[in-house]
């Protein structure tokens, strides 16, 4: 009979992965605005709009620095597949 | 209960350099993240360099007349090529649209940087890589990839002798 404490346990690793799925669409979502931007900056740059490229700058930094505190949600790994440890420790 | 030694965290000399190759070639969604991160870094640092390219080391406006050709070498609705040559080799090529009206644009589109050429027969610049189309009196964009316009510069007849220099800007 399962009580609260393995329901948690079950529960977890799945609350883990959703957080994970949206830390990693949040970053490729970033990383998709940051290429557009540098793209922008860099075409309008090549037609003398540098202002573009300072404001695009800018952008891609705060961009950069919300990817970064996004890594502090990112959960940490709380299994060591112990099978592996086990057929590494033959190697020891 | 799982036991503590399941939990022990696994030191970084062995975590990089793993003894099974499935270990070492496995990549966690935990590393994805951090090199998406390092991407966006990346990202940031080209971004900058952009901005300092811009501002230090601005694209220098060509100097002086330069002589090109004399002007029945370019009869009526033909084009020549020529190279300016400065800190670099530029090509353009020189148009002459009527008697008395040239053109003259750098040779490189702007899309990826082929070589464009004067089509008379469609009265326009075309870029052969993607087609790209450019209008042949002021050189911007009439169709294709190309983003920008093409950089032109002026023409000036003196003598029956052609000369090309920086464009002045002229408000009308």
């Amino acid at each position: 009979m399962s009580d609260f404490r393995e329901a948690q346990n079950q529960a977890h690793p799945n609350k883990t992965n959703t957080l994970m799925v949206g830390i990693l669409s949040l970053l490729i979502g970033i990383l998709a605005i940051q290429i557009w931007l540098l793209y922008s900056a860099l075409n309008n740059a090549l037609a003398q709009n540098f202002d573009i490229a300072v404001a695009s700058f800018v952008g891609s930094t705060v961009l950069f620095i919300m990817a970064l505190w996004l890594l502090r949600y990112v959960p940490q790994p709380r299994i060591v597949r112990k099978k592996h440890r086990e057929r590494e420790s033959k190697y020891e | 209960m799982a036991s503590t030694s399941d939990n022990e965290k696994i030191p970084n000399w062995k975590s990089d350099f793993p003894i099974l190759e499935e270990e070492a070639t496995h990549v966690s969604r935990r590393e994805f993240a951090k090199f998406l991160c390092l991407l966006s870094g990346g990202l940031v640092l080209g971004n900058a360099g952009i901005v300092i390219k811009s501002i230090a080391f601005p694209s220098q406006p060509l100097e002086g007349e330069h002589l090109i050709c004399t002007a029945v070498e370019v009869p009526v609705g033909e084009m020549k090529a020529f190279v300016i040559k400065g800190k670099s080799e530029v090509p353009y090529i020189l148009i002459r649209l009527h008697e008395n009206v040239w053109r003259a644009f750098e040779q490189k589109c702007t899309h990826l940087s082929c070589a464009v050429r004067y089509r008379p027969d469609l009265k326009k610049i075309e870029c052969p890589c993607h087609h790209g189309y450019f209008d042949a009196d002021t050189g911007r964009v009439l169709q294709g990839p190309p983003p920008r316009p093409l950089p032109q510069l002026e023409v000036v007849v003196r003598d029956e002798q052609v000369y090309v220099k920086a464009k002045t800007e002229t408000i009308t």
